[in-house]
């Protein structure tokens, strides 16, 4: 792994993000947007849960829709670099497999944990209070990165099946729906729940539901959250590159 | 060839891989490619001298980009072997890519990143010293008059402005062999010129280059060879004096009209 191709590329990744409106757009104001607009509209309503609105029960599902979304944004970038020659052009240089894949990873997640902090940041001023301390905190930034590279496993998938960048606008939502549905901050029901328990957001949200409302991070379930999470993102994550390695290229 | 990948392991350098056998800097034999029922090459077989401008000649669809994405890894011949700096590439294709530079057909540049931001990228993936790539980058835009402009992302370039962009960056790792696809479609006469001279001075600095052109004349006034294949088959190889003096023709386009009965441009 050379640093140096791996600092070049995620810095050229990070360049796009910021210098293209669309993709800014998603970045920055779409989460920001979509936490006023459930704290506004979910902010007074009163939750199962006693002294917490039905807002303060979503931010954590809010949390890991931020890094869900970003399947779109990674099959979009693919795709775009497919079309454009840019991906057989950067073949044909010493880059490996790895540090291109890996430069993806790091840019990716690190646009995933600014989405989620825009989301924390706005649903700070709307009202919602984190409940644990350092260590609580620093899990579920865990929980959100290993989700965020999970996303960016699905969005390769994504890229690998679609033939062109609006196509894979499209397709990307058979991943994100059932995740935005099944799995983040819509509340689950009895029929709904055995199809969330198929989805890595769920465990993702379940887990930092916990940690922010100060459940003791000795419990049991936040630990097998994890596992489930970590397994099924490392079991994605492969598929992906294996798939787009094998067939996303041409 | 084991003492040849221990090197290429030891250091990253281009100077510390190539090395062409016999001063043969791409030796092609029995080449095929087959796409389900279509032959795109067929028993494709040349040599390709060390510091020469190799122009690979041919109407659309001849097989000259499947020709030359064969000698870069980007396909896999259905049989026959590419020698690239004496290296099999089938079998060190990793060591090939540290002293070769591709200019693709379509230019393959981020229009979200300037001119000079694309080369040093292209710079980076080669994992040039910082000092020498600022230096290098430096050099070639001077080169094509390019220093001010570069300065803009390439979203608002024109086609010719990509294009150069396009040939800079497969020139910024000062590659010992360069493949040019098309380097000069839509560059306006003035910069299709500057960029023919640009070509030229490839030669001086003893660089192999393998230039595939639609244009006769672009061919006949760089190279120093010249192929011509059709329907994926060699059908002539000489340099330009040869070939016109062979099929007396005044020039290529007319050598090309009495091997296949067509003009080149007509394609197929």
């Amino acid at each position: 792994m050379n640093i140096q191709r791996l600092s070049a590329l995620v810095k050229m990744e990070l360049k796009k993000i910021i210098r293209e409106p669309a993709y800014l757009f998603l970045m920055l104001l779409f989460p920001a947007m979509l936490t006023l607009t459930f704290g506004l509209g979910f902010g007074s309503v009163s939750s199962a849960i006693p002294g917490k609105s039905q807002f303060e029960t979503m931010v954590p599902g809010l949390f890991a829709y931020a890094c869900v979304f970003i399947i779109m944004t990674v099959a979009q970038v693919f795709s775009d670099d497919r079309e454009e020659g840019l991906l057989k052009r950067i073949n044909v240089t010493p880059t490996t497999s790895g540090e291109f894949m890996g430069s993806h990873l790091i840019s990716n997640t690190l646009l995933s944990i600014i989405q989620v902090a825009i989301v924390a940041i706005f649903a700070l001023i709307m009202g919602f209070r984190f409940q644990s301390d350092a260590f609580g905190m620093a899990l579920a930034f865990l929980f959100i990165m290993i989700l965020s590279i999970c996303s960016v496993g699905l969005g390769l998938i994504t890229a690998t099946i679609a033939k062109s960048s609006g196509a894979a606008t499209g397709l990307s939502f058979i991943f994100i729906l059932p995740q935005m549905f099944f799995g983040t901050f819509i509340p689950l029901t009895d029929t709904t729940r055995p199809i969330a328990m198929f989805l890595p957001s769920y465990y993702a949200t379940d887990a930092i539901t916990m940690i922010l409302n100060g459940v003791a991070l000795t419990e049991i379930n936040i630990w097998f959250d994890l596992t489930v999470v970590l397994i099924i993102s490392v079991v994605i994550v492969v598929i992906g590159m294996g798939l787009f390695k094998k067939y996303g290229k041409a | 060839m084991l003492a040849k990948m221990k090197k290429s392991r030891t250091k990253d350098g281009p100077e510390d891989v190539y090395d062409p056998e016999h001063g043969k800097a791409i030796i092609i034999k029995n080449l095929v490619k087959k796409f389900e029922d279509v032959t795109a090459v067929n028993d494709l077989s040349f040599e390709v001298k060390e510091g020469q401008i190799f122009g690979l000649l041919g109407p659309n669809g001849a097989g000259k980009t499947t020709t030359i994405n064969m000698m870069i890894g980007l396909l896999k011949p259905t049989s026959g072997d590419v020698y690239v700096g004496g290296y099999n590439v089938k079998k060190s294709l990793k060591s090939i890519k540290k002293f070769i530079g591709v200019c693709p057909q379509h230019a393959a540049i981020y229009k979200f990143l300037t001119g000079r931001e694309n080369i040093e990228l292209f710079g980076n993936l080669h994992a040039m010293d910082k000092k020498e790539l600022k230096q290098r980058v430096d050099e070639l835009l001077e080169a094509v008059t390019f220093t001010e402009a570069s300065k803009r992302k390439a979203k608002g370039y024109s086609g010719g402005m990509l294009r150069q962009i396009n040939m800079l960056m497969a020139l910024v790792n000062n590659p010992y062999i360069v493949f040019l696809d098309e380097p000069t479609v839509g560059m306006d006469p003035r910069a299709r010129r500057k960029t023919w001279e640009f070509i030229g001075s490839l030669k001086e600095q003893n660089k192999t280059v393998i230039l595939t052109t639609h244009y006769i004349e672009e061919a006949e006034a760089l190279s120093d060879m010249v192929a011509i294949i059709d329907y994926g088959e060699l059908i002539a190889i000489g340099s330009p004096k040869e070939l016109m003096e062979k099929y007396e023709a005044e020039n290529l386009e007319k050598v090309f009209m009495k091997i296949t009965g067509r003009r080149i441009v007509e394609g197929i």
